[in-house]
């Protein structure tokens, strides 16, 4: 399930744009291959983030993965709901499992993520 | 995210389990397990729904890659006596064993199994998948005139059907359910369509719920599974994977082969001194056992109760909460209890760390607070 109205990243982020922003998750082949997600560390709003660097983590009953900021900003909203709903990641990864929104330093780095073309491809050749 | 986690794929020189094609049918993400691929999930299960079955309803899980290996021949119970740990004089003809099989010179620990006595002459043996083959060649290397050794990792399938339900899921096909816990009944089974299937019908398992182990022959591992799951839709039944069963054994703080014991992690260290027949005159590791149990173990292996959001795995290293906050000892197991919502492990820690002191485990360079406890962290439902 990759929706062609996103945006995604080589490591298994989705970004769609918004008013403001961008919203940002991981992609439904991440939590499937991750499996049931027990916790998710998110940062606060106002923290700077660095495209590409760690801004949190994402935990399943038998592994933890960093989650990258797919581009460079400023965070705007936390998804407060997956402190103690964090099985909505493997529910519905594009919907209410979302993670965060982040301002963005530069409007046009969204134009440099993978389409969902590119991304199927990635995918599919593993 | 970083990377796929490992498991996803099947690599071709793996050993398959004869249930392999219902696995694929199911769905099953794969993971290698002492040379084979075996279930980690189930596709629409996942480890917490998989857990959930076994502690509140009834789980299958298919453990075909457990090694079985026979010990036969006049004086196979009392050589088996004299090598494996625990004492086999505790119990009689149709019971089961938890044992172990250490080292001779070292006392470290290179499988735990389960023995079945079936009689004198006829001892059956389920060691872990990846030490059968050294189990076996110890055994047959050491194995007086008369005795035999045998490797049957391939003619036998086991299945652990485990859980509350699990008795009536088995009563209702006709299996035996109502023997006592490491017990043992071997029967001829006929499955609804009529085929003659040899089972023997173990109450054990390694999830701290009542179950049952059943080992058949590899020919006919798919009658007993498809009887299994037709008639255990009344019961709330699910195909259960290794996940699963790991979190599963962590709760109950049962020890790992290849985690929390080793060929350098010994009895003593592992607390599993109860199954050591002490009194007896001989088994193999017998003199450095007791030459360290004497003096003392340098290390212990103890639960640990995660104080906030970390989950300790394995390799992490313990600290102490108070002073120096030195080094005192490495988890050995460590995961998301699903029944308790924390995070739980096994830790060897030094002597000196006691039950209810507070350490910290460095959790990918965060400092996570963890309280000493005693295993079980979920109450024990087996018997």
């Amino acid at each position: 399930m990759i929706p062609d109205d996103l945006r995604y990243t080589a490591e298994h982020e989705w970004v769609k744009v918004i008013d403001g922003g961008v919203r940002v998750g991981i992609t439904d082949h991440a939590q499937e291959a991750l499996g049931d997600i027990v916790f998710v560390t998110l940062p606060a709003p106002g923290t700077s983030v660095e495209a590409g660097q760690p801004l949190g983590e994402v935990e399943s009953t038998k592994s933890v993965s960093d989650i990258y900021a797919p581009v460079s900003g400023e965070i705007l909203a936390r998804n407060d709901v997956l402190d103690a709903r964090p099985e909505l990641v493997n529910a519905d990864a594009y919907g209410d499992g979302w993670m965060i929104e982040i301002k963005l330093a530069d409007p046009s780095s969204v134009d440099g993520l993978l389409d969902a073309a590119a991304y199927t491809k990635l995918v599919s050749e593993g | 995210m970083t990377e796929d986690p490992p498991g996803t794929q099947d690599p071709v020189s793996l050993l398959h389990s004869p249930l392999h094609a219902r696995h694929l049918a199911l769905g099953a993400k794969l993971g290698e397990f002492g040379g084979w691929a075996m279930p980690l999930e189930y596709a629409g299960g996942g480890v917490l729904a998989e857990h959930a079955a076994v502690r509140e309803a009834v789980g299958i899980f298919d453990v075909s890659h457990l090694g079985k290996a026979s010990v036969q021949g006049a004086g196979a119970a009392d050589f088996v006596n004299a090598t494996l740990t625990n004492d086999l004089d505790r119990i009689r003809s149709g019971q089961a064993q938890y044992t172990l099989c250490c080292d001779a010179e070292t006392g470290g620990v290179v499988d735990d199994l389960i023995v079945y006595l079936r009689a004198d002459d006829d001892v059956f043996l389920v060691p872990n998948a990846a030490n059968t083959a050294e189990v076996v060649r110890r055994l047959a290397a050491a194995a007086p005139g008369g005795v035999e050794v045998r490797n049957l990792h391939l003619d036998f399938a086991v299945l652990a059907v485990q859980g509350p339900r699990s008795a009536d899921l088995l009563a209702a096909l006709g299996l035996p359910a109502g023997h006592e816990y490491m017990s043992f009944i071997d029967t001829v089974w006929t499955s609804p369509a009529g085929v003659d299937v040899a089972v023997t019908v173990c109450r054990s398992g390694y999830t701290g719920e009542r179950g049952y182990e059943l080992v058949v022959p590899s020919g006919r591992a798919t009658v007993v599974w498809d009887a299994l799951f037709d008639a255990g839709a009344a019961f709330g039944v699910r195909a259960c994977g290794l996940g699963a069963r790991d979190t599963l054994r962590t709760e109950m703080g049962y020890p790992l082969h290849g985690q929390d014991l080793s060929m350098d992690i010994t009895p003593n260290q592992a607390r599993v001194g109860w199954a050591v027949g002490w009194k007896k005159p001989q088994f193999w590791g017998r003199d450095a056992l007791l030459a360290e149990r004497a003096a003392g173990p340098r290390r212990i292996l103890r639960g640990l109760e995660s104080l906030d959001r970390g989950i300790p795995r394995p390799h992490m290293v313990v600290h102490s909460a108070s002073g120096e906050g030195n080094v005192v000892g490495e988890v050995t197991s460590g995961t998301f209890s699903p029944t308790r919502r924390v995070g739980i492990a096994l830790a060897l820690l030094e002597p000196a760390v006691a039950e209810g002191d507070e350490v910290t485990v460095d959790v990918r360079g965060r400092v996570c607070a963890m309280r000493v406890v005693k295993p079980p962290f979920v109450v024990a439902s087996t018997r």
